[in-house]
């Protein structure tokens, strides 16, 4: 495991997220609830760029009323499919994934860890 | 075999008229047809199987000839009479005469059929454009246990998921009855249009479309607005809508729902699973494969069937499934559980079957 270096803290914090090509894989740096967050840039349900998504906080609810869970998901800019952005579990079919990866900052940068 | 879907029609008006108040009777008898909304697309020839039509009135006008045309030949052990044209009450202009004919209706089936064959049973009709007054009706009718199932119309003024039709769906889990939604009344009275498109022009479109389309608008909005979540105990029967479009409809449902969830967020689960739990589909018409019954069989697989698929012959209307050939199309591993076990799960103690059953 190795710390690589995917852009700069104010790229991050501008667009709200970074990405950057490590090991032959697209990866992807996200702020999620204040956290960062190291995600492949690959959806796994069709192959989108996963990191280009909305990060936002996921509705819950009965049935006829909206709720904030306050729970953060990463949409998916294609089809809309929710991860969780801390696990890479897709919200709504549990038998797909994205790779995530430990993320910092070091000195202006972002760096994660694959 | 049970049968879920068995027309009994109003052959002599005065039977029925007998159980309307007498303040709105004149009404009802000087109405065509009770005063229940015209159709604007009707069958070419007969609406009904020929071979039946006495005197050039309707087949199953009284008991003696279900018996005879349906129930002893097939050796039916409980079959649902599902209300004709009656259903179409939901689509009257006005609520208020609805009620009154749905009432006379229960009440007419009540004790001019159940009372003469202990195989019958009832199913209750309501005004659906008044949920607070239908749902009165089914707790008024529903006490009687051999009333099976609530029946509402596939032509409705918006799909049955909607909030102002809760009252009904609450009404039956409290009576431990399933609701029945069965096809037609698309684009008549007050219903809307059938097909999506705007009105059709041939009856053959509206026997198409109209009745598969509004099944399946009211299996989408069902389970979107979360009405199984709702009341966990519900069960639905969707009648004569088709079933060969339901895996595919339950496929576009299931991606739109991980498309597309924070417009519904209540839904935990794919809608597939809850609909597998919750809905139940008549045979009735069965498609026409052109010899690929195997590929048919195949899809309704992967839809849940055959646990989700129970037994309708549509007697006496000119597209009904002959249960003895019905017998012969399925796959010998379903013949039970979709002639039998599935409907008497699904109507539970109120079937009564007979313990030789």
């Amino acid at each position: 495991m190795t710390w690589h270096d995917v852009g700069s803290v104010a790229d991050l914090e501008r667009e709200g997220r970074v990405i950057a090509r490590v090991e032959g894989r697209d990866v992807g740096v996200v702020l999620a609830g204040g956290e960062l967050r190291g995600v492949r840039n690959r959806c796994p349900h069709h192959g989108g760029p996963l990191c280009l998504g909305t990060v936002e906080e996921r509705l819950v609810g009965e049935p006829g009323a909206y709720a904030l869970s306050g729970a953060s998901v990463l949409r998916c800019p294609w089809h809309g499919w929710e991860f969780d952005p801390a696990t890479g579990e897709c919200l709504d079919d549990r038998t797909l994934r994205v790779a995530v990866y430990p993320a910092k900052t070091d000195d202006g940068r972002v760096l994660v860890d694959l | 075999m049970i049968d879920c879907d068995i027309h009994p029609q109003i052959v002599d008006p005065e039977p029925l008229l007998a159980h309307v108040v007498e303040a709105q009777r004149e009404w009802f008898r000087t109405q065509p047809y009770f005063g229940l909304p015209g159709y604007s697309w009707t069958h070419p020839s007969s609406w009904y199987r020929q071979d039946l039509a006495a005197d050039g009135r309707p087949p199953g006008g009284n008991v003696e000839a279900v018996q005879r045309e349906l129930l002893d030949p097939s050796g039916t052990l409980a079959g649902v009479l599902n209300a004709d044209d009656a259903v179409l009450v939901s689509l009257m202009p006005s609520p208020y005469r609805a009620a009154a004919l749905a009432r006379a209706h229960n009440d007419w089936i009540r004790e001019d059929w159940l009372e003469r064959d202990e195989r019958l049973r009832g199913a209750i009709i309501c005004p659906a454009q008044d949920p607070e007054e239908a749902a009165k009706e089914i707790r008024r009718v529903g006490e009687d246990p051999r009333f099976v199932q609530v029946l509402l119309c596939g032509g409705a003024e918006r799909p049955y998921g909607e909030p102002r039709y809760l009252p009904i769906f609450e009404a039956a889990v409290e009576l431990g009855l399933p609701v029945a939604i069965h096809s037609g009344g698309e684009g008549m009275g007050i219903a809307a249009p059938p097909g999506g498109a705007g009105p059709v022009t041939f009856y053959i479109e509206w026997h198409t479309l109209g009745s598969a389309c509004s099944t399946m608008a009211h299996l989408v909005s069902l389970l979107v607005h979360g009405t199984f979540e709702r009341l966990p105990g519900l069960k639905v029967l969707l009648i004569e809508g088709g079933i060969a479009w339901l895996p595919g409809i339950l496929w576009r449902l299931d991606t739109n729902w991980r498309a597309l969830r924070s417009d519904t967020p209540w839904l935990e689960r794919k809608p597939s699973e809850v609909a597998r739990e919750h809905v139940r589909f008549s045979t009735q018409p069965l498609e026409h494969t052109d010899g690929r019954d195997d590929l048919l069989w195949e899809m309704l697989e992967a839809a849940g069937a055959p646990d989700v698929l129970c037994f309708a012959s549509d007697y006496p209307h000119w597209d009904f499934d002959d249960p003895a050939f019905m017998l012969k199309r399925l796959p010998e591993a379903w013949r039970e559980r979709v002639l039998h076990d599935n409907a008497a799960e699904l109507y539970g103690e109120r079937l009564k079957l007979p313990a030789a059953a």
